[in-house]
């Protein structure tokens, strides 16, 4: 890591020559993991929970296997560490596409302050020191760049191939589901023991085939009473000519007929079946269970370790069936080791290579030993042989137990046992039979070749774990066409079984408590209330209100608020809420500010919305969202003082008295009328602007420059708003400026353009003719309002008070104001168009030509006419 | 050996919708903590729940949104319903309003969620038969005119609250079983968390290679 490349799968032993004889907290985290996974760094951080503050170390592991690296956060139990088991994982994060490491030092109380986050787990936030404790700790900045390098390196270098990249060596480290840790340490509750025979039978059948002699099988394999549920049946020397080795499916084929002879042979009167077979060369294992005990096994793996010429050949070796039998793990070995009576040390290596050589694949990448098992049962042709002292090569007659007594005191794997220099842990029943190598074919006598080989107890049944007893064990002489005898024992085993009616009950139990732990530990808040109250609120006015928010559960609360669907945002325009997300620790509060302000930009939006809402409308419900717990409502409500700006032609002229005066729903019930009767025919606050207006003479030279809803008002507008709310007949309080601020703020505020439903026609309107057709069709209010406009706008131009021009790109934008959201340059002259044909004293359509004229003309009279009457009202 | 990292096969999220007072949260607290609430306050948000169960052998996580019923949080509590894989509509037996305004309430729920998503309605309060104002039958005649599965419980008793929970996760469940859901679609309800498929047997020499594994 430090040097070498920086991809798990390299070469890299920095990390290890570092854990040499000194024991550094490097070298102490180091044993935590396993033998393929190595620690690149470690970096000292601490948390924070409530007012405590707890060390802590980010170590940074990768996995050869899995490929790629992980952040595991460690709690101390001391410090400085002494040992791996004072390291308690607190939080695994795996360095995948997801992992983010941010600075983020916004309302901390330390700058030395980051977070972690992966696979959209909430960020854990750690803290840590300017100057590092232990040496062989890294600083931040070296922390920081070599996860970045991690990540570059195995995301974005190129891959041999993404989809071998995984996290489950992680799996180790993760905690186990609740449910799973809480069924296991109940377990006592809903195991029973059953007891299950064991039928354990060993050969060498000295390459002989199964049919030789037509010899029946079945007093090696169906002695007992009880019909045994399952069987492991080991054979050895198969096939082991050099020809058989070499011919694969003649190999196949006698495998094959010893299985089925074996099957045949076994105890009468239950139904069996071949459960799995495993076989290296002539070393094979056949296990074959009760019909019925079947679909209580799972997890069944088999493998080989092959031993003999260059530890590889597989003419000696071992092999091995493993698999679960309701909660109990069993395996069985069977094993061919090294021959020759002066070989004892090479046998015990053989089976040193076999106990430590075989696994059995789990999910994933973990892997079961042989001592992973409840249940083991070695057995096979070991070939311990008998060494008795010089001289007494052999003894008389080996038939009567005395004899074999004395034979087995000079037993190679006893003397071997008893030293702890094989089978260690394992145990062997007593042996009251005769010494099983080496007959002469055919007959029980021992050999008689030239080299008369002592005999020895070659084959032989050992087993380890718990609750096992044995019920038989012997040698079996009628069979004969081997150099040895059979060998078979029968054991009781008192197997874990799940009682299932027990089980359920714990289940549910467990389910509920978890449940309940659940529900009970969802963070919560309290609000101060859930009803913000803002009382009257008028135009233009900006208010404020505080709240609080509590944090009275045991852990730290993240809050925040939820973006709504609408508005798409997480209030309406007309508020502002601040802050809008925050973290509380234990037994903290935080006050939060709600500012609401109706202004120009947000008048239309309040008054949809109290149109379109039925009863009551609320100003708006905020969405108080707990991370990882309920959501509160916050109800935002008041009464709105409703004012002339933002109102409709139509509305104003339906009042009976100043918009003051009416309360949120009276007005209300005025804005959703679509009834053609109004008290007036043109709403009386813009005449008074007009009036006004008219009356300043010259002093409305330079007015009507800009317009920009958003452009901060003018500190008289508020007076100007009173003054046109309550009708006062008192003098008018602003400005000429004022006047034409508020002027063109009652044409633009409300929700539908003075023109419209005809914007679009208007604009592509061809002569001022053309358009007043559709004008006359607008409603009254607006007509006139319209009309009446145009006129003063004219007289204005015709004193030269302002420019023509101007005016009409002003007024055509809000007059012809469209809800499209790209104003094209285009389309503000089609506005600016339209108005110069209805504001120009000489009307200069000079691109409508003739037309344009006559249009003129036309238009001329059309507005007189039409203004007179709106005089009169 | 190696522990599966979820508690649950599957979560299915639930809403719970219905008028003010009908005993939403009641129902929901009745079943995941197996107690009656008494003087429960009104909702003002969305509470939240969980509880696991077992449908066909099959661990799963209900996750219950119970929303508030106050008319003028109508709008805002819309946005819950997307992505329920059930909906449990209450109303109240011994109030009538509850029950006329089933059919605004069916209607949010059928074009606010999607079409598999399975519609139960709860006549709550079904221990108060003295002040019944609804009878069974003709709230039975709604609920088969609309497709709607239906019973009547007692979040006070416990009556029929839990079969009302269950019923609708085997029929969410039994959906899927006939493909009617589709897992992917990120608004069904419905997550599905596979545990780790295993892999077959790597050796070799074994002369009977048949999968055994049934883990």
């Amino acid at each position: 890591m430090e040097r070498g490349s920086l991809y798990p799968n390299g070469a890299d032993t920095s990390a290890a020559a570092a854990a040499a004889p000194e024991k550094t907290t490097m070298s102490i985290v180091q044993q935590r993991f396993k033998a393929d996974e190595t620690v690149h760094l470690i970096f000292e951080a601490y948390q924070i929970r409530g007012q405590e503050h707890f060390e802590g170390l980010l170590t940074l592991v990768s996995s050869a296997s899995g490929g790629t690296y992980a952040l595991i956060s460690f709690s101390l139990l001391r410090t400085p560490l002494t040992a791996s088991n004072e390291l308690k994982i607190n939080k695994v994060f795996p360095i995948n596409k997801t992992f983010q490491l941010t600075t983020d030092t916004k309302g901390s109380i330390s700058e030395q302050q980051f977070d972690l986050s992966t696979d959209d787990d909430r960020p854990s936030k750690y803290y840590y020191h300017p100057i590092r404790t232990d040496l062989s700790a890294v600083d931040f900045n070296e922390f920081c760049a070599k996860i970045n390098s991690c990540k570059k390196a195995m995301w974005e270098a190129e891959l041999p191939s993404e989809t071998t990249l995984n996290f489950r060596w992680l799996d180790d480290y993760r905690e186990i589901g609740e449910v799973k840790q809480e069924l296991k340490k109940r377990q006592s509750q809903y195991i029973v023991y059953k007891d299950i025979i064991v039928y354990c039978a060993t050969w060498n059948v000295n390459n002989r085939p199964c049919w030789d002699n037509n010899n029946s099988l079945r007093p090696w394999l169906a002695s007992g009473e009880k019909a045994p549920d399952i069987y492991a049946i080991g054979l050895q020397e198969l096939d082991t000519t050099a020809k058989a080795m070499l011919n694969g499916n003649q190999m196949q084929m006698y495998a094959a007929q010893w299985i089925r002879k074996m099957v045949e042979s076994v105890h009468d009167g239950v139904e069996y079946e071949e459960l799995q077979s495993v076989r290296l060369s002539g070393i094979m294992l056949t296990v074959i269970v009760r019909k019925e005990l079947r679909q209580h096994i799972v997890r069944c793996r088999v493998n080989s370790v092959a031993r003999g010429m260059f530890n590889a050949l597989g003419n000696k070796g071992g092999v091995a069936v493993s698999f679960q039998l309701n909660e109990a793990k069993i395996c069985f070995v069977n094993s061919h080791l090294a021959a020759h009576m002066t070989y004892v040390a090479e046998r015990n290596d053989d089976y040193k290579a076999i106990e430590d050589g075989m696994r059995f694949e789990e999910n994933g990448l973990l892997c079961r030993t042989i001592n992973d098992h409840d249940h083991i049962f070695w057995l096979g042709d070991l070939n311990y042989r008998i060494q008795e002292p010089n001289g007494q090569q052999r003894p008389g007659p080996m038939n009567d137990a005395q004899t074999f007594e004395l034979l087995l005191q000079y037993d190679q794997l006893r003397t071997e046992m008893s030293h702890d220099r094989c089978f260690k842990g394992y145990r062997e029943g007593e042996i009251k039979f005769a010494p099983t190598y080496k007959y002469d074919v055919g007959t029980d006598t021992y050999d008689t070749s030239e080299k008369q080989r002592a005999p020895a107890y070659c084959d032989r049944v050992l087993w380890k774990g718990k609750r096992i007893e044995q019920l038989a064990y012997n040698s079996v002489m009628e069979i004969r066409q081997s150099d040895h005898k059979p060998v078979y024992a029968i054991f009781r085993v008192k197997i874990k079984t799940r009682d299932e009616a027990k089980y359920k009950l714990v289940l549910s139990e467990v389910l509920k408590a978890v449940d309940k732990r659940e529900n009970d530990n969802q963070p919560q808040i309290i609000t101060e209330r859930t009803i913000i109250e803002f009382g009257l609120v008028r135009f233009n006015e900006p208010a404020m209100r505080d709240f609080n928010v509590y944090n009275n559960c045991p852990q730290q609360v993240d809050f925040m608020f939820k973006v709504k669907d609408s508005p798409n945002d997480i209030c309406e325009k007309w508020l502002h809420v601040d802050p809008q997300s925050d973290s509380l620790m234990i037994d903290s509060a935080r006050s939060i500010r709600v500012r609401m302000l109706v202004d120009p930009t947000s008048i239309t939006g309040l008054l949809h919305k109290i149109c379109n809402t039925p009863g009551k409308c609320d100003f708006d419900i905020l969405i108080l969202h707990v991370r990882s717990g309920r959501d509160i409502f916050i109800t935002v409500t008041g009464e709105y003082q409703p004012s002339c700006f933002g109102l409709s032609m139509e509305t104003m002229c339906r009042t009976n008295r100043p918009v003051g005066e009416y309360k949120q729903d009276e007005i209300k019930q005025l804005m959703v009328d679509v009834t053609p009767e109004y008290r007036v025919t043109m709403p009386r606050e813009f005449f008074l602007l007009i009036d006004y207006l008219h009356k300043q003479g010259d002093q409305l030279k330079g007015i009507f420059q800009s317009y920009d809803r958003r452009q901060p008002l003018s500190s008289q507008f508020n007076a100007v708003r009173d003054w046109l709310d309550t009708w006062s007949e008192d003098e008018f309080p602003g400005t000429p400026q004022t006047a034409a601020e508020a002027l063109l703020l009652l044409l633009d505020l409300p929700e539908q353009a003075l023109l419209e439903p005809f914007v679009e026609d208007l604009l592509h309107s061809r002569s001022k003719s053309e358009a007043m057709e559709l004008i006359a069709l607008l409603s009254a209010p607006k007509r006139n309002v319209f009309m009446h406009l145009c006129m003063f706008l004219r007289e204005g131009i015709e004193r030269h008070d302002y420019e023509a021009n101007n005016v009409a790109a002003i007024f055509g934008r809000i007059l012809l104001r469209t809800s499209k959201s790209n104003v094209t340059l285009d389309y503000q002259n089609l506005c600016s168009q339209f108005m110069r044909r209805f504001i120009h004293v000489d009307s200069p359509d000079t691109n409508a030509g003739g037309n344009g004229h006559a249009g003129g003309a036309n238009g001329a009279s059309g507005a007189s006419g039409t203004s007179g009457a709106s005089l009169q009202a | 050996m190696t522990a599966a990292p979820y508690n649950y096969n599957y979560i299915f999220k639930y809403i719970i919708i219905g008028d003010m007072g009908v005993g939403k949260s009641c129902l929901l607290h009745q079943f995941t903590e197996k107690k009656f609430m008494a003087n429960c306050p009104h909702t003002i948000g969305v509470e939240f729940g969980t509880r696991i169960i077992e449908v066909d052998d099959k661990k799963i996580k209900l996750q219950i949104w119970d929303t508030a019923g106050q008319e003028r949080f109508r709008a805002v509590t819309r946005s819950y319903y997307r992505g329920a894989a059930g909906a449990l509509m209450v109303y109240d037996i011994t109030r009538r309003s509850t029950y006329n305004h089933l059919s605004s309430w069916l209607t949010d729920t059928r074009n606010l969620t999607n079409p598999s998503t399975v519609i139960f309605l709860i006549g709550n309060k079904s221990d108060l038969e003295s002040t019944r104002e609804v009878t069974y039958e003709e709230a039975k005649e709604f609920a088969d005119e609309n497709g709607l599965m239906f019973l009547e419980a007692s979040a006070m008793t416990g009556q029929n609250v839990e079969e009302a929970f269950l019923e609708t996760a085997r029929k969410i469940y039994q959906n899927i079983q006939e493909g009617r859901l589709d897992l992917n679609a990120s608004e069904s309800g419905v997550q599905h968390r596979p545990s780790q498929p295993s892999r077959p047997s790597l050796s070799s020499e074994a002369t009977h290679a048949k999968d055994q594994c049934s883990c």
